[in-house]
């Protein structure tokens, strides 16, 4: 190789290392948004700990409620909320008892958002007062109240003490649902769905002392703090990241379609799998330029 | 006076949530209970308005001040005000309306679509900007230097392959080995560290109730 085409190539790699992040942003902005409009078909099967939760609540008994925590806030939305949504399906989709808290005051919102949708779902279906999702009979959202060790202590001992009145305002005494959901004795599992610490906090205050059996669901970014807990047991299975709400939705539509209820719901976890994939494809292949670039012109220094 | 009592409370309410937490007594539940369900409450609620009434006094000296970017002041005050008003007069939504009336014709602006239309979207924003960032640092910082390093890079790939389903297609096993990674040598450093943390915080927790560390009461901390 001539010394000139040498230098053309070393050049090349030198003005690649230190290409405009600009360019980098608009890569990533459109292998994010194509895949949005233009999915390809991902169909995600479960790994273990999403099947072993999956398992636990299908099989627990049904006089047993599903209590979800809303420990997260709008800015995880995209990747924790498909997982509230699954849960609520399986659990009313399976005649469930569900009990719905909000740790962070934004999960009001959340927490409102999914327990609507779903209940709509549902009631969209239903011919008659058996088949419909009631509030209050079927599922109950207690809101928010703080601080947390008050509600994750007090629960343990009765709810109704924690939350006087649900997020409708309602006395929650008067709520049919909760003369058989009284603590955490009456629950088959309690499920927090967090972008923080807060599941850490359902172990030391809730499981410890009340012998609850938990689960989580959290962001994937955070996925490697909590293998410590599923390892140990102390975790029924995870959700982790938007893969394992598309995990838990494939399931969960799998059961609805064998029980008959085939309503073609959108998955959203599963919708943004294709983007999702698409986007770790292009961080990969920046990293892989990145290096072939930081490799030649080291070789050349 | 000014310190001691503080410290006085501190001991006391500490020394009293540990013992309530392994004494099963009934007298020492009752008086537990209170102070979870009551005392800690008031003490919450007083910090919700210490909070508001700090954010207020924030944004209206930088108002006067005229410091930099004081008109976004205005925004957030306002934002505050409004969405108060509403959330506490204008129900939860048009189907538990409250005393407020919360639409004007079709336009609707009750706190869960305010919520949804303004917060969600906000906050989504402000977090997908991560991803950009992300980008550019894996192309300029994530490089295989050394030893470390690489195995860093290649721990990195797998769990990046074995977290999107396309993981599968590659190799049947890669999903499992990516959980591999995260189970075992994941788990085993994650307790170590645990351990550490859970370790610190006793020994700082023991270190505030016994008074030895007093960075809590303001003025510079230290004894």
């Amino acid at each position: 190789m001539t010394p000139q085409a040498d230098s053309a190539r070393v050049s090349f790699w030198t003005r690649l290392q230190a290409i405009d992040r600009r360019w980098i942003y608009l890569v990533l902005a459109a292998v994010v948004i194509v895949p949005l409009l233009f999915p390809f078909k991902i169909k995600p099967k479960a790994t273990t700990p999403v099947q072993k939760l999956f398992n636990y609540i299908d099989t627990m008994p049904r006089e047993k409620a599903l209590v979800i925590s809303i420990d997260y806030t709008p800015d995880t939305r995209a990747e924790l909320q498909p997982m509230v949504v699954a849960l609520l399906r399986h659990a009313f989709a399976t005649r469930r008892p569900v009990g719905v808290l909000a740790m962070a005051v934004y999960g009001l919102g959340l927490g409102e958002e999914a327990l609507s949708q779903v209940a709509a779902e549902f009631n969209a279906h239903a011919t008659n007062h058996e088949d419909s999702i009631i509030n209050g009979e079927d599922y109950v959202f207690w809101g928010w109240t703080t601080p947390p060790l008050t509600v994750m202590l007090g629960m343990g001992e009765r709810i109704t003490n924690v939350f006087p009145v649900d997020y409708y305002g309602a006395r929650t005494e008067s709520l049919p649902i909760m003369r058989d959901l009284r603590n955490y004795d009456d629950m088959g599992i309690l499920v927090t769905v967090a972008a923080s610490a807060m599941p850490r906090s359902w172990i030391v205050y809730a499981q410890v002392q009340f012998g609850v059996h938990l689960s989580c669901g959290i962001t994937a970014v955070s996925a490697a703090d909590f293998y410590p807990y599923v390892n140990s047991g102390q975790f029924t299975g995870m959700l982790a990241g938007m893969k394992g709400a598309a995990e838990y939705e494939e399931l969960v539509t799998a059961k609805m379609n064998k029980e008959g209820l085939d309503w073609g719901l959108r998955n959203r976890g599963t919708e943004a799998m294709s983007s999702q994939t698409a986007a770790h494809l292009a961080i990969m292949a920046f990293i892989i330029i990145g290096n072939i670039g930081f490799f030649a012109t080291r070789r050349r220094k | 006076m000014q310190r001691r009592l503080p410290l006085m409370l501190v001991l006391v309410t500490g020394i009293f949530g540990a013992v309530a937490f392994f004494v099963p007594h009934g007298a020492v539940r009752s008086v537990d209970e209170v102070f979870r369900n009551d005392v800690q409450r008031i003490l919450a609620a007083f910090s919700l308005v210490l909070g508001v009434g700090s954010i207020v006094q924030h944004h209206l000296t930088k108002i006067q001040r005229k410091a930099s970017f004081w008109q976004y002041s205005w925004i957030t005050l306002t934002a505050l005000v409004l969405t108060a008003i509403v959330g506490v007069f204008g129900g939860i939504d048009p189907n538990r309306p409250g005393i407020l009336p919360t639409h004007i014709g079709s336009f609707s602006f009750h706190i869960q679509t305010i919520f949804s239309n303004m917060m969600v979207p906000l906050a989504a924003t402000m977090f997908s900007l991560l991803a950009f960032f992300m980008s550019s640092a894996a192309y300029r910082a994530f490089r295989a230097r050394n030893v470390e390093a690489t195995l860093l890079l290649a721990a990195a790939f797998i769990l990046m392959l074995g977290a999107v389903p396309l993981g599968r297609a590659i190799h049947a096993e890669l999903p499992s080995f990516a959980e591999w990674i995260l189970a075992v040598p994941n788990t085993a450093s994650k307790r170590g560290i645990l351990f550490g943390v859970e370790l610190g915080i006793f020994a700082t927790s023991l270190k505030i109730v016994l008074g030895i560390e007093r960075g809590w009461l303001g003025g510079g901390g230290g004894k």
